[in-house]
């Protein structure tokens, strides 16, 4: 039953991790932190990764209603709300030094809150820290 | 973005600077709020103009209020709630972590409000919600601020905060999200972004702020303040001091009235 800080403190664990973070995308807050922040301040990585966030989560292009979900029709699955995830897993941005990872984290209440985490080019893993985010964006609402 | 220190803005609230450096324990009240404070740090805050953690955990179906209402008559007395909730299998240790943090921040910036008050501390108390994450009182006074500005910065009316949310009609083509979409469905006209915070199940901040960028979108009313009233300028003696009445000319009218009946 992992809480934030060892949510974050296992992604750092992975190879060529630099920074990593809880945020919260439509406020733009970091509800948690560990390791560095490409501009020396996570609270200023928080909000710059939060609007690109929002507008992946939000743009139709990218976030469409899952198809079966009648409008005012209780749905079987009823405790878990969207059964069928969240539109939206994952956002990465290759840059020339580094990659940003941003995972999505689907929660019981209506929140709005993702995982990023900062990879160096040289040594990070791309495939293995993709996969090993979802588990971790998993474990975080595992009860 | 920096933290760029502003003069007139360096101190949300000296006594919780002060609190906080002297590591104290107990709650600081305001008009708009509370904050929780454990060895100096903020541990929880409530305000009346934010959905409390029950609101937020149960509006989207996720935690049945039976659950919640459980974990108050078994562990309120013991003031572990929030624990007794994860211990109980009701909600996942890091769901509760990130919920009632987006409700600390939430009741501390309507707390921490300009306005809200004087301060009173409350040494000793704790609350019944129970300790998960703290949070430094610093963090807490900067995130605030920022919070301030990033309204400010979206679209500066203030009036949207408390007036009722009117919808416009989205203009040809204009996209409206699905997060928008769900607020917009409940704006009747009378809610206001309090009003909706609760219906939705969403911080009170969060809806302030899609307000805010709902009306820079125009998708929403900005309600405009009435200019105010020109001061009514003085008229001229002459007109407002009421003349002697001209006794000749009444009585040649009453005259002539009673001649004519």
């Amino acid at each position: 039953m992992p809480g934030i800080d060892e949510c974050l403190l296992e992604a750092m664990a992975l190879p060529g991790a630099r920074g990593a973070a809880l945020v919260d995308w439509s406020s733009g807050l970091a509800l948690g932190t560990a390791g560095e922040s490409p501009v020396g301040d996570h609270e200023t990585t928080a909000a710059e990764t939060a609007e690109l966030a929002r507008a992946a989560a939000e743009y139709e292009s990218f976030a469409q209603p899952a198809p079966a979900a009648p409008p005012a029709a209780p749905g079987p699955a009823g405790s878990t709300g969207g059964p069928a995830g969240l539109p939206v897993e994952d956002l990465i941005v290759t840059t020339r030094t580094g990659y940003h990872v941003l995972r999505f984290v689907e929660t019981s209440f209506d929140s709005s809150v993702f995982l990023h985490l900062w990879l160096d080019r040289a040594e990070g893993n791309l495939a293995l820290a993709r996969l090993r985010l979802r588990t971790l964006a998993e474990g975080l609402v595992l009860r | 973005m920096t933290s760029v220190p502003v003069p007139g803005l360096a101190a949300v609230s000296p006594l919780l600077t002060r609190l906080a450096a002297e590591r104290a324990t107990g709650a600081l009240l305001r008009d708009r709020g509370t904050l929780f404070l454990e060895d100096g740090r903020i541990v929880h805050a409530e305000s009346p103009s934010t959905p409390g953690l029950d609101v937020l955990l149960t509006t989207g179906g996720g935690l049945a209020p039976e659950r919640w209402n459980e974990a108050l008559s078994e562990a309120g007395a013991t003031r572990q709630v929030a624990r007794f909730l994860v211990d109980s299998g009701g909600l996942a240790g890091g769901e509760m972590e990130i919920c009632h943090l987006a409700a600390i921040f939430d009741a501390a910036f309507f707390a921490l409000s300009p306005g809200s008050g004087p301060s009173r501390f409350r040494r000793g108390a704790t609350h019944w919600i129970g300790s998960m994450r703290s949070v430094p009182a610093a963090a807490v006074e900067r995130e605030t601020r920022r919070r301030r500005e990033l309204l400010d910065a979206v679209w500066p009316y203030p009036q949207l905060d408390t007036a009722p949310v009117v919808p416009r009609p989205a203009a040809p083509g204009q996209i409206v999200t699905a997060r928008q979409r769900a607020l917009l469905a409940r704006a009747d006209g009378v809610r206001t972004p309090a009003d909706l915070a609760w219906v939705l199940g969403r911080p009170a901040f969060h809806t302030l702020l899609d307000v805010r960028r709902l009306a820079a979108a125009g998708l929403v009313e900005t309600p405009h303040t009435r200019p105010a009233p020109p001061p009514a300028a003085p008229l001229p003696d002459w007109m407002t001091q009421a003349q002697s009445p001209d006794v000749a000319l009444l009585r040649r009218l009453r005259d002539a009235l009673e001649a004519s009946l």
